[in-house]
């Protein structure tokens, strides 16, 4: 059992090794969420919806912190909120854009 | 007898085979470690400078490629970026001004050819808001005020250690964010732009007019990834007063596919030669893209790689590429030397690029 378990970690280390990456959890998790993706820009107490999701996972991995904070909008429920201070702009994902932000190659924390 | 010989001969084998399994396990994971941290890769050898004069020559086509390149100055890729001779390192939000101070400085320690060192400080996105609130350019209306604010946001970033800021936004319509751009009409915008420009640029910061040719803050449809915009002569009107006007040092070229005045013949702006090589042929400074791991312009591709070789080869002189991981950004730097080597992106080009780079440095550029 020991050896089969440290022949999966091998092959696993090998596959890594030549960037042959098999689905994560988070991946996973995200295909399977049926919910639409939706990232909220808000400026002094206004909230606006945006669809470029992309750009929105950048600007929102610029900020200093994303932190779970769940907001039912207008526009619909944001669980997370990235923000820097109270004089800029900020950002609320729902877990379905979060999650998708968290696969991009700059986000990192 | 014969049955225990057996377990014990099974047991030794099953043994040497965990042995055999740990130790590859062990290396296995050593490299994959070596490889995140990017001790892989191979890297030149720093240039020779004498009096603060480059030869061009002196350059490998590598170190040509790594200085065309911004990457997200993070502290955990330090070093690799200083070893791959990256041009550029941008930095986001941090908590405090002597954070930044620390960071910059220790990115420029030991290094042969200083990093630009980049950011967004544009209007109403402020990434030193933990610590420092400026005025959003969207409530600036005077080219007094606008003037003022360049100057206040180019000393605050000169004395952090910045040298470039990604400002301003000169798109015409802001239906998003609404406080991005500077109000009123495409003579307005240009006449507020231009002040602080100036402001941001008496203090030695180089200023970006963004996003080119225009037309990224408005509501787009979202079940496209590729988007589309008409561009009219009001659009350009800013690009085209601001780059007569001299002043200007760098524009940055947005992925939106434009038609109308500015035409990128169905392709993202961003790999438009066309699109490129016509904003050069009246504006020197220079030209740098939009991040390029964006789905809008991976998309368009099949490979990266293919992505890369036209983001490069369009023509931009600057890439901003934040993917945090330096074994890809050396894989870029790699495909790209390839395309130049067999002909699909000329040295000349690259050649210019960097003499445009090495210039905003400080450098005197010999051939």
């Amino acid at each position: 059992m020991l050896n089969v378990s440290l022949g999966i970690i091998a092959l696993l280390l090998l596959l890594n090794l030549f960037n042959i990456t098999l689905p994560s959890l988070g991946q996973v998790q995200y295909v399977l969420d049926r919910e639409t993706p939706l990232c909220l820009v808000e400026w002094k107490g206004s909230q606006e919806s945006w669809n470029d999701i992309d750009n929105c996972c950048l600007e929102a991995r610029k900020q200093l912190e994303c932190e779970f904070n769940v907001q039912n909008t207008k526009f619909g429920r944001v669980d997370w909120t990235c923000s820097t201070g109270e004089g800029s702009v900020s950002y609320g994902l729902n877990n379905k854009a979060y999650r998708y932000c968290q696969q991009q190659s700059y986000w990192r924390n | 007898m014969v049955k225990n010989q057996k377990k014990k001969r099974s047991n030794i084998v099953q043994k040497w085979i965990f042995v055999l399994l740990l130790s590859l396990v062990l290396v296995l994971g050593g490299l994959n470690l070596a490889k995140a941290r990017g001790l892989l890769l191979i890297f030149p050898e720093p240039p020779q400078i004498v009096n603060q004069t480059i030869s061009l020559g002196s350059l490998t086509l590598e170190q040509k490629i790594a200085q065309m390149v911004i990457v997200h100055g993070a502290e955990w890729n330090m070093n690799q970026w200083k070893k791959l001779q990256m041009g550029g390192i941008h930095l986001f939000a941090l908590k405090t001004p002597e954070l930044y101070q620390r960071i910059i400085s220790e990115y420029q320690q030991n290094v042969t050819i200083p990093f630009l060192v980049t950011v967004d400080l544009e209007g109403c996105w402020n990434p030193f808001s933990y610590f420092k609130n400026f005025t959003a350019i969207s409530e600036v209306n005077t080219t007094e005020g606008a003037y003022a604010l360049g100057k206040e946001e180019g000393h605050f970033l000169k004395r952090l250690g910045f040298t470039v800021d990604f400002s301003p936004v000169v798109d015409l319509e802001d239906e998003i964010w609404k406080c991005r751009s500077f109000p009123g009409d495409e003579k307005e915008i240009s006449r507020l732009a231009q002040a602080y420009i100036e402001g941001m640029q008496s203090e030695g910061i180089l200023a970006t007019a963004k996003h080119y040719p225009g037309k990224t803050l408005v509501i787009k449809d979202p079940h496209k990834y590729l988007v589309s915009a008409e561009i009219s002569e009001e659009d350009l009107y800013p690009y085209l007063s601001l780059t007569s006007g001299s002043e200007l040092k760098g524009v940055m070229v947005s992925h939106v596919i434009s038609e109308g005045a500015v035409d990128s013949e169905g392709k993202p702006a961003v790999v438009s030669a066309l699109v490129i090589n016509k904003l050069k042929s009246n504006f020197s400074g220079l030209i740098f893209s939009d991040e390029v791991n964006m789905l809008g312009l991976k998309d368009y591709y099949a490979s990266l790689e293919e992505m890369y070789l036209a983001v490069f080869g369009a023509g931009n002189d600057l890439i901003i590429n934040f993917n945090d991981d330096p074994n890809e950004i050396h894989h870029m730097i790699q495909v790209v030397k390839k395309g130049v080597e067999e002909g699909q992106i000329l040295e000349e080009q690259i050649n210019a690029s960097v003499r445009k780079v090495l210039g905003m440095k400080g450098f005197t550029v010999v051939e």
